[in-house]
This record gives C-alpha cells, structure tokens and sequence, in this order.
C-alpha cells in the first residue's frame, strides 16, 4: 500500500511503502509538483531505488526553477538508504525524532 | 520457505508478504527486515526488469537457520547478469551530474552480509545472506 497526498499545509504527505509497484502513482503525483516543496515521510515505512529515481528525476527538475524538496520526518533504515546512495548530499533532509 | 512468483511488478507485495510472515516467525527485527525486503525487491525488479523474455516464474526461497537469513532467487530461460558487478555510481557527484538508474545492485553492495551469483544452462542463481543476529 502506497499513498501520496497534500497536507493541510501544502506538505506533500506519504504513507507506506513506496517499491517498484507504486510508482507509476509516485511519479504521476510528483510531475505535477511545482516550486519547493516538503516532502513528509513521517509514514513512509519503506523505499527502494525506484522511489529514490522519482525524488531524484524530481528535484533535478525542480533546481532548474531555483526550488527544491525537502524531506522530513525520515526513519532510521530509509535515511540509511539515503546516505549509502549519497542523497543526503543532494536533499535537505531531517530524520524522525 | 519457497514460492514462485510471476515475474511482474504486480508480484512484489506477494514477495514483501512472503518474506515478511517468514522473517517474523523468526523474531527477526525491523533492523534486518528492511534491508532483506529491500535486496529482495531489487533483485526481483531487476529479473522482471531486464530478462521479460525468461520463464514467467521466479522462484524465491527464504531459510533463516542459526540467525544467519539465506535468501536465494532463481530464474531460467534468461541470459547471463552477473548481479554482483554493479556499474560504478558516484554518490559524491553533484545533483546536474547523478543520472536515474543503477542504484538497486549499488544499493545491495551495502545492506547484505554475503551476494553470489551463479550461471548455467541460461539458469540465473542469486543468493544473498543477513546475519540477524538473533
């Protein structure tokens, strides 16, 4: 199961897990977003390489307006995913507290 | 624990499910699961990805013995894919520079114990072990 959605700030809400099955609905969602944008994962339990190639197509896309995506509320073993991918470098990110 | 699986995306919540009721009946942590589910689902989508011409089923098998998880992939009629030479991703490259694709098999490299890859008679084997600790 994987759901993407705006928050009641304008924060872009995921939930579950976000594998090679899903992201068709993951990038549909993602092609429409515009400026900089929060990404929450505060109920993101999963993400493979395929969920990080749609934050990666995206924020390139992003910087080339001047925005960017921040990502917020990362769990431990996704933020692993993260640094061993070098994303950390390439996103603003903050782990769950 | 064995299944087969059909090769298609469609079959990955069957595998997550598969591996996630044979991991628990172990008492394996959150801390192990995530890394075997993520090398699992890697190396499936990369079988489906690249070899759509091979056999319709994968067949996956999960044995945890001593705390040590075992987890073997098997698929034939495919040509070779030496899964444990990933290509060269450079994670210190700059955003304009990093290109979409690659990072599954990098990804790997980081998050198993041991990867072996066996190839005979158009017959792919990938196996891959976790210590859990347990």
């Amino acid at each position: 199961m994987f759901e993407i959605a705006y928050g009641s700030d304008g924060e872009i809400i995921c939930r579950g897990r976000l594998d090679a099955a899903q992201c068709e609905k993951a990038q549909s969602f993602m092609d429409l977003v515009e400026g900089p944008k929060t990404l929450d994962f505060m109920y993101l339990e999963y993400i493979s390489s395929a969920g990080l190639g749609i934050l990666l197509k995206t924020q390139k896309r992003l910087t080339e307006s001047g925005a960017a995506l921040r990502i917020i509320n990362v769990n431990n073993h996704i933020y692993d995913v993260f640094r061993y991918s070098g994303f950390h470098a390439i996103f603003d990110i903050s782990a769950r507290e | 624990m064995h299944r087969q699986f059909d090769r298609s995306f469609d079959s990955l919540s069957a595998l997550y499910e598969f591996a996630e009721k044979a991991l628990m009946a172990h008492d394996i942590g959150e801390a192990v699961r995530f890394p075997i589910h993520l090398a699992m689902e890697e190396l499936f989508t990369n079988m489906v990805k690249y070899h759509p011409d091979g056999d319709l089923e994968i067949g996956v098998d999960l044995d945890v013995e001593d705390g040590l998880v075992t987890v073997t992939l098997t698929e034939s009629g495919v040509d070779e894919f030496d899964v444990t030479r990933p290509r060269e991703i450079d994670t210190t490259a700059s955003l304009e520079a990093r290109r979409p694709g690659g990072l599954g098999l990098f990804l790997i490299q980081h998050i198993v114990d041991t990867l072996e890859y066996d190839y005979r008679d158009k017959r792919s084997t990938v196996v891959f072990t976790k210590r859990s600790g347990n």
